[in-house]
Protein backbone atom coordinates (compact mmCIF):
# COMPACT_ATOMS: atom_id res chain seq x y z
CA UNK A 1 0.00 0.00 0.00
CA UNK A 2 1.44 3.34 -0.99
CA UNK A 3 2.18 5.70 1.86
CA UNK A 4 1.42 8.83 -0.19
CA UNK A 5 -1.89 10.42 -1.13
CA UNK A 6 -2.68 9.70 -4.79
CA UNK A 7 -5.33 11.01 -7.14
CA UNK A 8 -8.08 8.45 -7.79
CA UNK A 9 -7.59 8.89 -11.54
CA UNK A 10 -4.24 9.35 -13.25
CA UNK A 11 -3.39 12.64 -14.93
CA UNK A 12 -3.30 12.25 -18.69
CA UNK A 13 -0.43 14.75 -19.13
CA UNK A 14 -0.95 15.09 -22.89
CA UNK A 15 2.14 17.26 -23.35
CA UNK A 16 4.53 15.46 -21.02
CA UNK A 17 6.36 13.60 -23.76
CA UNK A 18 5.94 16.36 -26.34
CA UNK A 19 2.71 17.35 -28.07
CA UNK A 20 0.85 14.47 -29.68
CA UNK A 21 3.00 11.83 -28.03
CA UNK A 22 -0.03 10.30 -26.31
CA UNK A 23 0.00 7.83 -23.42
CA UNK A 24 3.25 6.26 -24.59
CA UNK A 25 4.89 9.68 -24.38
CA UNK A 26 3.51 10.15 -20.90
CA UNK A 27 4.98 6.86 -19.74
CA UNK A 28 8.33 7.71 -21.37
CA UNK A 29 8.41 11.01 -19.50
CA UNK A 30 7.59 9.20 -16.26
CA UNK A 31 10.43 6.76 -16.92
CA UNK A 32 12.86 9.62 -17.42
CA UNK A 33 11.73 11.30 -14.22
CA UNK A 34 11.91 8.10 -12.15
CA UNK A 35 15.38 7.34 -13.53
CA UNK A 36 16.54 10.87 -12.71
CA UNK A 37 15.09 10.62 -9.20
CA UNK A 38 16.87 7.35 -8.46
CA UNK A 39 20.09 8.74 -9.95
CA UNK A 40 20.22 12.19 -8.34
CA UNK A 41 17.92 11.60 -5.32
CA UNK A 42 16.49 15.09 -5.78
CA UNK A 43 14.85 16.51 -8.93
CA UNK A 44 12.93 19.62 -9.84
CA UNK A 45 10.14 19.90 -12.40
CA UNK A 46 6.53 20.75 -13.12
CA UNK A 47 4.38 19.87 -10.13
CA UNK A 48 1.97 17.62 -12.05
CA UNK A 49 4.75 15.66 -13.77
CA UNK A 50 6.77 15.23 -10.63
CA UNK A 51 3.73 14.33 -8.53
CA UNK A 52 2.72 11.70 -11.08
CA UNK A 53 6.25 10.30 -11.20
CA UNK A 54 6.27 10.10 -7.42
CA UNK A 55 3.69 7.31 -7.42
CA UNK A 56 5.73 5.27 -9.90
CA UNK A 57 8.93 5.70 -7.89
CA UNK A 58 7.19 4.77 -4.63
CA UNK A 59 5.58 1.72 -6.20
CA UNK A 60 8.87 0.59 -7.76
CA UNK A 61 10.74 0.78 -4.45
CA UNK A 62 7.86 -0.92 -2.65
CA UNK A 63 7.80 -3.78 -5.15
CA UNK A 64 11.58 -4.16 -4.96
CA UNK A 65 11.35 -4.26 -1.19
CA UNK A 66 8.48 -6.73 -1.13
CA UNK A 67 9.67 -9.18 -3.79
CA UNK A 68 13.45 -8.82 -3.81
CA UNK A 69 15.82 -9.13 -6.76
CA UNK A 70 15.04 -12.80 -7.41
CA UNK A 71 11.46 -12.08 -8.48
CA UNK A 72 11.16 -12.13 -12.25
CA UNK A 73 8.30 -9.64 -12.62
CA UNK A 74 9.88 -7.11 -10.30
CA UNK A 75 13.21 -7.32 -12.11
CA UNK A 76 11.42 -6.78 -15.42
CA UNK A 77 9.68 -3.71 -13.97
CA UNK A 78 12.99 -2.33 -12.67
CA UNK A 79 14.54 -2.95 -16.07
CA UNK A 80 11.68 -1.07 -17.77
CA UNK A 81 11.48 1.88 -15.39
CA UNK A 82 15.19 2.52 -14.93
CA UNK A 83 16.63 3.64 -18.25
CA UNK A 84 20.21 3.55 -16.95
CA UNK A 85 20.91 -0.02 -15.98
CA UNK A 86 23.42 0.64 -13.20
CA UNK A 87 20.45 2.03 -11.26
CA UNK A 88 18.84 -1.42 -11.10
CA UNK A 89 21.74 -2.37 -8.85
CA UNK A 90 21.26 0.81 -6.81
CA UNK A 91 17.54 0.09 -6.38
CA UNK A 92 18.03 -3.40 -4.94
CA UNK A 93 21.35 -2.99 -3.16
CA UNK A 94 21.14 0.58 -1.85
CA UNK A 95 17.56 1.81 -1.67
CA UNK A 96 15.91 -1.40 -0.47
CA UNK A 97 18.26 -1.74 2.54
CA UNK A 98 17.88 1.98 3.21
CA UNK A 99 14.11 1.72 3.48
CA UNK A 100 13.88 -1.55 5.39
CA UNK A 101 11.16 -1.26 8.07
CA UNK A 102 10.64 2.34 7.04
CA UNK A 103 7.43 3.68 8.60
CA UNK A 104 6.63 6.46 6.10
CA UNK A 105 6.79 7.25 2.38
CA UNK A 106 10.14 6.95 0.61
CA UNK A 107 9.85 10.27 -1.20
CA UNK A 108 9.11 13.84 -0.29
CA UNK A 109 7.42 16.43 -2.51
CA UNK A 110 7.95 20.14 -1.98
CA UNK A 111 5.88 22.72 -3.81
CA UNK A 112 7.92 25.58 -5.23
CA UNK A 113 5.17 27.92 -6.40
CA UNK A 114 4.64 29.17 -9.92
CA UNK A 115 7.19 30.33 -12.43
CA UNK A 116 7.50 34.08 -12.99
CA UNK A 117 7.70 35.95 -15.32
CA UNK A 118 5.74 34.30 -18.12
CA UNK A 119 3.04 31.67 -18.10
CA UNK A 120 2.55 30.52 -14.50
CA UNK A 121 3.63 26.87 -14.18
CA UNK A 122 3.50 25.26 -10.72
CA UNK A 123 6.91 23.76 -9.96
CA UNK A 124 7.97 21.24 -7.35
CA UNK A 125 10.95 19.38 -5.92
CA UNK A 126 10.84 15.62 -5.50
CA UNK A 127 13.45 13.87 -3.40
CA UNK A 128 14.22 10.48 -1.96
CA UNK A 129 14.11 10.52 1.80
CA UNK A 130 17.39 10.06 3.58
CA UNK A 131 19.35 11.67 0.75
CA UNK A 132 22.68 13.27 1.61
CA UNK A 133 21.89 16.77 0.32
CA UNK A 134 21.22 19.75 2.58
CA UNK A 135 17.52 19.92 3.54
CA UNK A 136 15.10 21.77 1.24
CA UNK A 137 13.54 23.59 4.17
CA UNK A 138 16.47 24.74 6.30
CA UNK A 139 16.45 23.59 9.87
CA UNK A 140 15.73 26.46 12.24
CA UNK A 141 18.69 27.14 14.50
CA UNK A 142 18.11 27.27 18.22
CA UNK A 143 19.22 30.81 19.04
CA UNK A 144 17.85 31.12 22.56
CA UNK A 145 21.31 31.05 24.03
CA UNK A 146 22.90 33.66 21.81
CA UNK A 147 24.24 36.69 23.73
CA UNK A 148 21.90 39.21 22.10
CA UNK A 149 18.83 37.11 22.93
CA UNK A 150 19.93 36.64 26.55
CA UNK A 151 20.44 40.40 26.94
CA UNK A 152 17.09 41.14 25.29
CA UNK A 153 15.33 38.63 27.57
CA UNK A 154 16.89 40.24 30.63
CA UNK A 155 15.94 43.74 29.43
CA UNK A 156 12.36 42.54 28.90
CA UNK A 157 12.26 41.04 32.37
CA UNK A 158 13.62 44.23 33.93
CA UNK A 159 11.09 46.37 32.09
CA UNK A 160 8.26 44.12 33.25
CA UNK A 161 9.53 44.22 36.82
CA UNK A 162 9.56 48.02 36.72
CA UNK A 163 6.05 48.07 35.34
CA UNK A 164 4.76 45.76 38.10
CA UNK A 165 6.41 47.88 40.78
CA UNK A 166 4.86 51.07 39.44
CA UNK A 167 1.43 49.44 39.30
CA UNK A 168 1.83 48.15 42.84
CA UNK A 169 2.82 51.63 44.03
CA UNK A 170 -0.24 53.15 42.35
CA UNK A 171 -2.52 50.58 43.98
CA UNK A 172 -1.01 51.31 47.39
CA UNK A 173 -1.56 55.03 46.89
CA UNK A 174 -5.20 54.48 45.91
CA UNK A 175 -5.84 52.25 48.95
CA UNK A 176 -4.32 54.75 51.38
CA UNK A 177 -6.39 57.58 49.83
CA UNK A 178 -9.57 55.53 50.19
CA UNK A 179 -8.79 54.76 53.82
CA UNK A 180 -8.29 58.42 54.64
CA UNK A 181 -11.53 59.36 52.85
CA UNK A 182 -13.41 56.66 54.81
CA UNK A 183 -12.07 58.03 58.11
CA UNK A 184 -13.16 61.53 57.05
CA UNK A 185 -16.68 60.28 56.21
CA UNK A 186 -17.10 58.41 59.47
CA UNK A 187 -15.90 61.40 61.52
CA UNK A 188 -18.32 63.62 59.63
CA UNK A 189 -21.29 61.30 60.30
CA UNK A 190 -20.56 60.93 64.03
CA UNK A 191 -20.25 64.72 64.58
CA UNK B 1 42.25 15.20 -2.16
CA UNK B 2 40.72 11.97 -0.83
CA UNK B 3 42.05 9.07 -2.91
CA UNK B 4 38.70 7.23 -3.21
CA UNK B 5 36.97 10.44 -4.29
CA UNK B 6 39.66 10.91 -6.93
CA UNK B 7 39.16 7.31 -8.15
CA UNK B 8 35.38 7.63 -8.32
CA UNK B 9 35.72 10.84 -10.30
CA UNK B 10 37.90 9.01 -12.77
CA UNK B 11 35.57 6.03 -13.18
CA UNK B 12 32.31 7.98 -13.61
CA UNK B 13 31.59 8.68 -17.29
CA UNK B 14 31.43 12.23 -18.57
CA UNK B 15 27.66 12.52 -18.63
CA UNK B 16 27.44 11.73 -14.89
CA UNK B 17 30.11 14.27 -14.05
CA UNK B 18 27.60 16.25 -11.99
CA UNK B 19 26.77 13.22 -9.80
CA UNK B 20 28.63 11.44 -7.06
CA UNK B 21 29.32 7.74 -6.85
CA UNK B 22 26.72 5.78 -4.91
CA UNK B 23 29.33 4.57 -2.47
CA UNK B 24 30.39 8.09 -1.55
CA UNK B 25 26.82 9.26 -1.18
CA UNK B 26 26.03 6.35 1.12
CA UNK B 27 29.03 7.09 3.31
CA UNK B 28 27.97 10.68 3.71
CA UNK B 29 24.36 9.65 4.28
CA UNK B 30 25.32 7.40 7.17
CA UNK B 31 27.63 9.99 8.71
CA UNK B 32 26.45 11.36 12.04
CA UNK B 33 27.78 14.79 11.09
CA UNK B 34 25.29 15.24 8.20
CA UNK B 35 22.46 17.69 8.71
CA UNK B 36 19.63 15.58 7.21
CA UNK B 37 17.05 13.92 9.46
CA UNK B 38 16.62 10.16 9.86
CA UNK B 39 13.39 8.21 10.24
CA UNK B 40 13.20 5.61 12.96
CA UNK B 41 12.83 1.97 11.91
CA UNK B 42 9.61 0.13 12.61
CA UNK B 43 9.38 -3.53 13.58
CA UNK B 44 6.53 -5.69 12.34
CA UNK B 45 4.66 -8.18 14.51
CA UNK B 46 5.25 -11.57 12.90
CA UNK B 47 3.35 -13.68 15.42
CA UNK B 48 -0.02 -13.15 13.68
CA UNK B 49 -1.29 -16.05 11.55
CA UNK B 50 -1.10 -15.04 7.89
CA UNK B 51 -2.71 -16.65 4.87
CA UNK B 52 -0.58 -18.37 2.21
CA UNK B 53 0.38 -16.04 -0.62
CA UNK B 54 -1.74 -17.81 -3.28
CA UNK B 55 -4.87 -17.70 -1.15
CA UNK B 56 -6.28 -14.80 -3.17
CA UNK B 57 -6.31 -17.02 -6.27
CA UNK B 58 -8.14 -19.81 -4.44
CA UNK B 59 -10.87 -17.51 -3.06
CA UNK B 60 -10.84 -14.46 -5.35
CA UNK B 61 -14.44 -13.52 -4.58
CA UNK B 62 -13.51 -12.37 -1.08
CA UNK B 63 -11.63 -9.40 -2.52
CA UNK B 64 -13.95 -6.40 -2.88
CA UNK B 65 -14.52 -4.36 -6.02
CA UNK B 66 -11.49 -2.05 -6.36
CA UNK B 67 -13.50 0.78 -7.99
CA UNK B 68 -12.88 3.60 -5.52
CA UNK B 69 -16.40 5.00 -5.47
CA UNK B 70 -17.96 1.58 -4.92
CA UNK B 71 -15.92 0.78 -1.83
CA UNK B 72 -17.49 0.60 1.62
CA UNK B 73 -15.36 -1.13 4.26
CA UNK B 74 -18.27 -1.92 6.58
CA UNK B 75 -20.42 -3.41 3.82
CA UNK B 76 -17.47 -5.47 2.61
CA UNK B 77 -16.92 -6.89 6.08
CA UNK B 78 -20.61 -7.71 6.54
CA UNK B 79 -20.70 -9.37 3.12
CA UNK B 80 -17.68 -11.46 4.04
CA UNK B 81 -19.46 -12.64 7.17
CA UNK B 82 -22.55 -13.55 5.14
CA UNK B 83 -20.39 -15.48 2.68
CA UNK B 84 -18.83 -17.39 5.54
CA UNK B 85 -22.28 -18.20 6.90
CA UNK B 86 -23.26 -19.60 3.51
CA UNK B 87 -20.02 -21.55 3.25
CA UNK B 88 -20.65 -23.17 6.63
CA UNK B 89 -23.91 -24.62 5.20
CA UNK B 90 -22.89 -25.54 1.65
CA UNK B 91 -19.52 -26.75 0.45
CA UNK B 92 -18.13 -24.36 -2.17
CA UNK B 93 -15.05 -26.12 -3.55
CA UNK B 94 -11.89 -24.59 -5.00
CA UNK B 95 -12.28 -24.12 -8.76
CA UNK B 96 -10.77 -22.14 -11.61
CA UNK B 97 -11.62 -21.16 -15.14
CA UNK B 98 -11.29 -24.39 -17.15
CA UNK B 99 -12.56 -26.62 -14.34
CA UNK B 100 -15.38 -29.04 -15.18
CA UNK B 101 -18.17 -28.60 -12.66
CA UNK B 102 -21.65 -29.84 -11.83
CA UNK B 103 -24.25 -27.60 -10.22
CA UNK B 104 -27.45 -28.86 -8.64
CA UNK B 105 -30.00 -26.14 -8.04
CA UNK B 106 -33.60 -26.11 -7.01
CA UNK B 107 -36.07 -25.35 -9.77
CA UNK B 108 -39.76 -25.61 -8.97
CA UNK B 109 -40.71 -26.26 -12.58
CA UNK B 110 -38.25 -29.14 -13.08
CA UNK B 111 -39.29 -32.73 -12.40
CA UNK B 112 -38.17 -33.59 -8.90
CA UNK B 113 -37.82 -29.80 -8.32
CA UNK B 114 -34.10 -30.13 -8.97
CA UNK B 115 -31.93 -29.25 -11.91
CA UNK B 116 -28.41 -30.48 -12.55
CA UNK B 117 -26.10 -28.87 -15.06
CA UNK B 118 -22.61 -30.01 -15.96
CA UNK B 119 -20.18 -27.87 -17.90
CA UNK B 120 -16.80 -26.30 -18.20
CA UNK B 121 -16.26 -23.04 -16.31
CA UNK B 122 -15.50 -20.40 -18.95
CA UNK B 123 -15.70 -17.28 -16.82
CA UNK B 124 -15.47 -16.36 -13.20
CA UNK B 125 -16.02 -12.89 -11.80
CA UNK B 126 -17.84 -10.54 -9.49
CA UNK B 127 -17.02 -9.54 -5.96
CA UNK B 128 -18.43 -10.47 -2.58
CA UNK B 129 -21.94 -11.89 -2.49
CA UNK B 130 -22.45 -11.04 -6.18
CA UNK B 131 -19.60 -13.32 -7.32
CA UNK B 132 -20.50 -15.80 -10.01
CA UNK B 133 -19.34 -18.11 -12.76
CA UNK B 134 -20.49 -19.36 -16.16
CA UNK B 135 -20.69 -23.00 -17.20
CA UNK B 136 -20.72 -24.06 -20.83
CA UNK B 137 -21.71 -27.35 -22.38
CA UNK B 138 -23.18 -28.65 -25.62
CA UNK B 139 -26.64 -30.21 -25.35
CA UNK B 140 -28.29 -31.81 -28.39
CA UNK B 141 -25.81 -30.09 -30.69
CA UNK B 142 -26.57 -26.69 -29.19
CA UNK B 143 -24.08 -24.73 -27.09
CA UNK B 144 -25.61 -23.83 -23.72
CA UNK B 145 -24.22 -21.48 -21.11
CA UNK B 146 -25.61 -21.01 -17.61
CA UNK B 147 -24.56 -18.20 -15.33
CA UNK B 148 -24.69 -19.01 -11.63
CA UNK B 149 -24.28 -16.79 -8.61
CA UNK B 150 -21.86 -18.50 -6.26
CA UNK B 151 -23.81 -17.54 -3.13
CA UNK B 152 -27.28 -18.07 -4.56
CA UNK B 153 -29.37 -19.84 -1.88
CA UNK B 154 -31.18 -21.95 -4.51
CA UNK B 155 -27.93 -23.81 -5.28
CA UNK B 156 -28.07 -27.18 -3.55
CA UNK B 157 -24.72 -28.68 -4.43
CA UNK B 158 -21.54 -27.57 -6.19
CA UNK B 159 -19.31 -30.35 -7.38
CA UNK B 160 -15.93 -30.21 -9.07
CA UNK B 161 -15.62 -33.06 -11.57
CA UNK B 162 -12.19 -32.22 -12.94
CA UNK B 163 -10.04 -29.62 -11.23
CA UNK B 164 -7.69 -27.89 -13.65
CA UNK B 165 -6.62 -24.49 -14.90
CA UNK B 166 -6.29 -23.30 -18.48
CA UNK B 167 -3.84 -20.88 -20.05
CA UNK B 168 -6.29 -17.96 -20.20
CA UNK B 169 -8.32 -16.06 -17.62
CA UNK B 170 -11.50 -16.42 -19.68
CA UNK B 171 -12.48 -19.14 -22.15
CA UNK B 172 -15.13 -17.14 -24.01
CA UNK B 173 -13.46 -18.14 -27.28
CA UNK B 174 -14.93 -21.62 -26.86
CA UNK B 175 -18.11 -20.07 -28.35
CA UNK B 176 -16.28 -19.76 -31.64
CA UNK B 177 -14.48 -23.10 -31.38
CA UNK B 178 -15.80 -26.46 -32.61
CA UNK B 179 -18.25 -28.05 -30.22
CA UNK B 180 -15.98 -30.90 -29.13
CA UNK B 181 -13.90 -28.42 -27.07
CA UNK B 182 -16.82 -27.55 -24.78
CA UNK B 183 -18.67 -30.86 -24.70
CA UNK B 184 -18.76 -32.58 -21.34
CA UNK B 185 -20.83 -35.73 -20.68
CA UNK B 186 -23.49 -35.28 -17.96
CA UNK B 187 -22.61 -38.63 -16.39
CA UNK B 188 -18.93 -37.76 -16.01
CA UNK B 189 -17.19 -39.40 -13.06
CA UNK B 190 -15.24 -37.03 -10.76
CA UNK B 191 -11.47 -37.17 -11.34
CA UNK B 192 -9.68 -37.55 -8.01
CA UNK B 193 -6.32 -35.81 -7.71
CA UNK B 194 -3.64 -37.16 -5.35
CA UNK B 195 -3.56 -35.09 -2.14
CA UNK B 196 -1.03 -32.28 -1.82
CA UNK B 197 -0.56 -31.86 -5.57
CA UNK B 198 -0.63 -28.44 -7.25
CA UNK B 199 -3.62 -27.69 -9.46
CA UNK B 200 -2.73 -29.06 -12.92
CA UNK B 201 -2.67 -26.64 -15.84
CA UNK B 202 -4.19 -27.86 -19.08
CA UNK B 203 -1.99 -26.49 -21.87
CA UNK B 204 -4.39 -27.49 -24.62
CA UNK B 205 -4.52 -25.10 -27.59
CA UNK B 206 -7.92 -24.57 -29.15
CA UNK B 207 -8.33 -24.37 -32.91
CA UNK B 208 -11.05 -21.79 -33.56
CA UNK B 209 -13.60 -22.17 -36.33
CA UNK B 210 -13.82 -19.79 -39.30
CA UNK B 211 -14.91 -16.16 -38.94
CA UNK B 212 -17.32 -14.40 -38.17
CA UNK B 213 -16.59 -14.52 -34.45
CA UNK B 214 -18.15 -13.05 -31.33
CA UNK B 215 -15.04 -10.98 -30.60
CA UNK B 216 -11.87 -9.92 -32.36
CA UNK B 217 -9.71 -12.62 -30.85
CA UNK B 218 -6.61 -11.52 -32.76
CA UNK B 219 -6.59 -8.32 -30.67
CA UNK B 220 -6.45 -10.20 -27.38
CA UNK B 221 -3.29 -11.87 -26.22
CA UNK B 222 -4.69 -15.38 -25.97
CA UNK B 223 -2.36 -18.17 -24.97
CA UNK B 224 -4.74 -21.11 -25.30
CA UNK B 225 -5.55 -20.59 -28.98
CA UNK B 226 -3.77 -21.95 -32.02
CA UNK B 227 -2.68 -19.63 -34.82
CA UNK B 228 -5.78 -17.86 -36.08
CA UNK B 229 -4.67 -17.91 -39.73
CA UNK B 230 -6.04 -14.46 -40.60
CA UNK B 231 -4.89 -12.20 -43.45
CA UNK B 232 -2.05 -9.78 -42.64
CA UNK B 233 -4.31 -6.70 -42.39
CA UNK B 234 -6.00 -8.05 -39.23
CA UNK B 235 -2.70 -8.31 -37.33
CA UNK B 236 -1.65 -4.90 -38.64
CA UNK B 237 -4.81 -3.32 -37.30
CA UNK B 238 -4.43 -5.22 -34.01
CA UNK B 239 -0.94 -3.77 -33.60
CA UNK B 240 -2.33 -0.29 -34.30
CA UNK B 241 -4.97 -0.43 -31.58
CA UNK B 242 -2.78 -2.27 -29.06
CA UNK B 243 -1.87 -0.48 -25.82
CA UNK B 244 1.61 -1.79 -25.00
CA UNK B 245 2.29 0.97 -22.44
CA UNK B 246 -0.32 -0.46 -20.08
CA UNK B 247 1.79 -3.54 -19.39
CA UNK B 248 4.32 -1.73 -17.20
CA UNK B 249 2.03 1.01 -15.84
CA UNK B 250 2.57 0.39 -12.14
CA UNK B 251 0.08 3.01 -11.01
CA UNK B 252 -2.63 1.74 -13.35
CA UNK B 253 -2.24 -1.72 -11.83
CA UNK B 254 -2.34 -0.17 -8.38
CA UNK B 255 -5.56 1.71 -9.07
CA UNK B 256 -7.27 -1.26 -10.74
CA UNK B 257 -6.63 -3.77 -7.96
CA UNK B 258 -6.92 -4.13 -4.21
CA UNK B 259 -3.41 -3.42 -2.94
CA UNK B 260 -1.20 -6.09 -1.39
CA UNK B 261 -1.50 -4.94 2.21
CA UNK B 262 -5.28 -4.84 2.09
CA UNK B 263 -5.39 -8.21 0.30
CA UNK B 264 -3.21 -9.70 3.00
CA UNK B 265 -5.46 -8.27 5.71
CA UNK B 266 -8.64 -9.61 4.08
CA UNK B 267 -7.13 -13.01 3.29
CA UNK B 268 -5.78 -13.41 6.81
CA UNK B 269 -9.30 -12.77 8.08
CA UNK B 270 -10.71 -15.29 5.56
CA UNK B 271 -7.99 -17.84 6.34
CA UNK B 272 -8.75 -17.79 10.06
CA UNK B 273 -12.47 -18.37 9.46
CA UNK B 274 -11.99 -20.98 6.72
CA UNK B 275 -9.91 -23.18 9.06
CA UNK B 276 -12.95 -23.74 11.28
CA UNK B 277 -15.32 -24.28 8.35
CA UNK B 278 -13.00 -26.81 6.70
CA UNK B 279 -12.75 -28.93 9.85
CA UNK B 280 -16.55 -28.89 10.12
CA UNK B 281 -16.85 -30.02 6.50
CA UNK B 282 -14.34 -32.84 7.02
CA UNK B 283 -16.36 -34.08 10.00
CA UNK B 284 -19.57 -33.92 7.97
CA UNK B 285 -17.96 -35.84 5.09
CA UNK B 286 -16.75 -38.54 7.48
CA UNK B 287 -20.24 -38.89 8.93
CA UNK B 288 -21.63 -39.43 5.43
CA UNK B 289 -24.57 -37.84 3.65
CA UNK B 290 -27.28 -36.86 6.09
CA UNK B 291 -30.91 -35.96 5.40
CA UNK B 292 -31.36 -33.61 2.45
CA UNK B 293 -31.75 -29.94 3.35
Amino acid sequence: MLRIPIKVTARKLPHAGGRGSGPQGRINKMRKLVTALIRHERIEGQYQWVDEARGYAERLILEAQRNGDTHKGTMEMADYWLLEKDLVHKLFKVLVPRYTNYPASFTQLWSLGETFPGRPVPMAVLELKGNPWPPVVPKERDQRNSLVNILLDQARKDYRQQKYESIAALELNKQSEQQTSNIDDSSASTS
Amino acid sequence: MNFSLFCSALVVPCRFSNTLATKLVERHRKSKLASHTREEAETKDTTVLTAPRDYKFVYPEFLPDPTWWKRDRIREKLEREDMMRRRSVIEIPEFYVGTVMAVESSDKYAPGKKNRFVGICIQRGGHGLRAGFTLRNVIDGQGVEVQYDLYNPTIIRLEVLKLEKRLDDELLYLRDAPQEYSTVPFDMEPVVLPPGIAVPINTMKVKLGPRPWHERWERQELKGVEDLGLPERFYKRAAEVAKPWQKHDLMRDYRLAINEDETEEIMTDVYGKMQGIETQQKLRRRQGPGPAK
